[in-house]
């Protein structure tokens, strides 16, 4: 817990401070003062000197236009239909082919690999984009620590299933999409120092529409890849089959790369449309993290494995 | 009254104006608007008959208004796709976007309306309202076109297809129930 430090209170101790040398303060004065203070999300991490010069989307964009259809297909509704989510205390379980099989709590995770800031660019299969800055811990660092076997070729990532918390998934044959959700990603990768866990955005926490409390951010694939509110995490030997690869093989595949060249059989990937903006922007290779990974995928048919 | 709808219909664009400069994904936004406006508009266009039949109200007169009034929807929707989305990238929208079924089948859906809007007139409308049937074609298509506009359906598409089939059906019934007599 000690990476989470409330913006809020530092402010409380500025303002006790101010009252001057504290002297004439109860202590109950200041337990008042202290419980009427805001639920504070906010986090202490290393920022993102953001060289690419990226220019954020507001959180005010960022939080209220998802792809969460575990709540609704609806873009504003998970908002309103989350918020009384239980996203503290949230064990992640990890199995399957590594040194030793566990379950950690999210707060344990962030005492064990810190935090630091990430400003990537989030590009949808829909066609929209945005700029946001993840709070998290690369996946690499999650992978040393578990220790993946010689088998371990893919790692499987699942969502809670608890159909309580998330009304779509009490829907039976009526559920938007196969549940729960499941993606994967190639050990390699998986590794690669781009690969991201989120548990927090703009600062703060995770709000339960944005995938809380924990989510996965891989910035050079298509979005549906950032798999949220994970549950699971696995070390397996087979290909994992993804969620919109069983409900779509034609528009869906497992790599989702980003790729101007290769459109979803409905609409063009060429540009993209940039929330907030009436204009539209190119799509670059791999999101414009060719450079980075393209190493990844030498050798393979981008078309056939889209 | 004819003022009345016309004001009324068109009232969701104002709300659509309004919300523009606030609006999170605003193409997207103006799609949603001009194509939900224009397929509820379609749908409204085949209650007249439907009233007259059943509670013996004639709304007949209002039905090219309706009918306009679809179109209009139907031509900013068009209009937003060639000029916001397309950018006026023709090159693009014909070696690729028409191409794809999604696309297409939107276009073929806009080209009936727009021969039924230009045939709505007068001596035009005597010789051509035989093929105004052609509307249940351009809404079954413009259904088809919503359907794939995103990832899975919602509830304004299932609720337009319960709404059609509520409608279709008191036709054919109608119809039946006519030839018996």
């Amino acid at each position: 817990m000690e990476n989470i430090t409330p913006e809020s209170l530092f402010e409380a101790r500025r303002h006790f401070l101010k009252l001057g040398a504290g002297a004439l303060v109860s202590s109950s004065a200041v337990s008042r003062l202290l419980a009427d203070l805001p639920k504070d999300l906010s986090l202490k991490y290393t920022p993102d000197t953001n060289p690419l010069k990226l220019t954020l989307n507001t959180e005010e964009q960022a939080t209220n236009y998802v792809n969460f259809y575990e709540f609704s297909t609806d873009k504003t509704a998970p908002v309103k239909l989350s918020q009384k989510m239980k996203t503290n205390p949230w064990n992640v379980g990890f199995f399957g082919e590594l040194k030793t099989e566990q379950m950690l709590d999210v707060d344990d995770l962030i005492a064990k690999f810190g935090l630091e800031e990430r400003i990537y660019r989030f590009r949808c299969v829909e066609g929209w984009s945005m700029v946001v800055p993840w709070i998290g811990f690369p996946l690499y660092k999650l992978l040393d620590y578990l220790e993946p076997n010689a088998k371990a070729k893919f790692v499987k990532f699942t969502t809670r299933n608890e159909p309580s918390m998330f009304p779509d998934q009490a829907k039976g044959i009526f559920a938007s999409i196969k549940h729960p959700y499941v993606e994967g990603l190639r050990m390699d990768e998986a590794r690669h120092p781009l690969t991201f866990i989120a548990v927090g955005m703009y600062g703060k926490r995770l709000l339960p529409q944005n995938g809380a409390p924990i989510r996965l951010v891989v910035p050079w694939k298509y979005g549906f890849k950032s798999i949220k509110s994970i549950d699971l995490i696995e070390c397996v030997e087979e290909q994992p089959l993804n969620t919109w690869q069983v409900q779509d093989p034609k528009e869906y595949g497992f790599y989702a790369n980003v790729n101007p060249k290769v459109d979803h059989p409905r609409w063009t990937q060429a540009k993209e449309r940039v929330l907030g903006k009436l204009t539209k922007q190119d799509t670059l290779p791999f999101n414009g993290y060719e450079k980075e990974v393209a190493s990844l995928y030498a050798g393979m048919d981008l078309r056939k494995l889209f | 009254m004819k003022i009345l709808l016309v004001l009324l219909a068109l009232l969701p664009l104002g709300v659509a104006y309004y919300q523009l400069d606030n609006a999170i994904d605003p193409i997207k936004m103006l799609y949603s608007y001009t194509g939900i406006g224009a397929i509820s508009l379609l749908l409204l266009s085949l209650a007249p008959s439907t009233y007259k039949r059943i509670c013996s109200i004639n709304w007949l007169r209002y039905r090219k208004t309706i009918g306009l009034l679809a179109f209009v929807y139907a031509l900013l929707h068009v209009s937003i796709f060639v000029a916001l989305d397309s950018e006026f990238d023709f090159v693009t929208i014909f070696e690729k976007s028409l191409k794809k079924p999604f696309i297409y089948v939107g276009l073929i859906a806009f080209i009936i309306v727009l021969l039924m809007a230009l045939t709505s007139f007068k001596k035009l409308f005597a010789k051509f309202s035989k093929y105004h049937k052609a509307v249940y074609l351009a809404l079954a298509l413009a259904l088809l076109h919503s359907f794939w506009a995103q990832k899975v359906a919602g509830v304004f598409e299932y609720g337009i297809v319960a709404v059609g089939v509520v409608l279709l059906g008191e036709r054919v019934w109608a119809k039946m129930h006519h030839n018996f007599k």
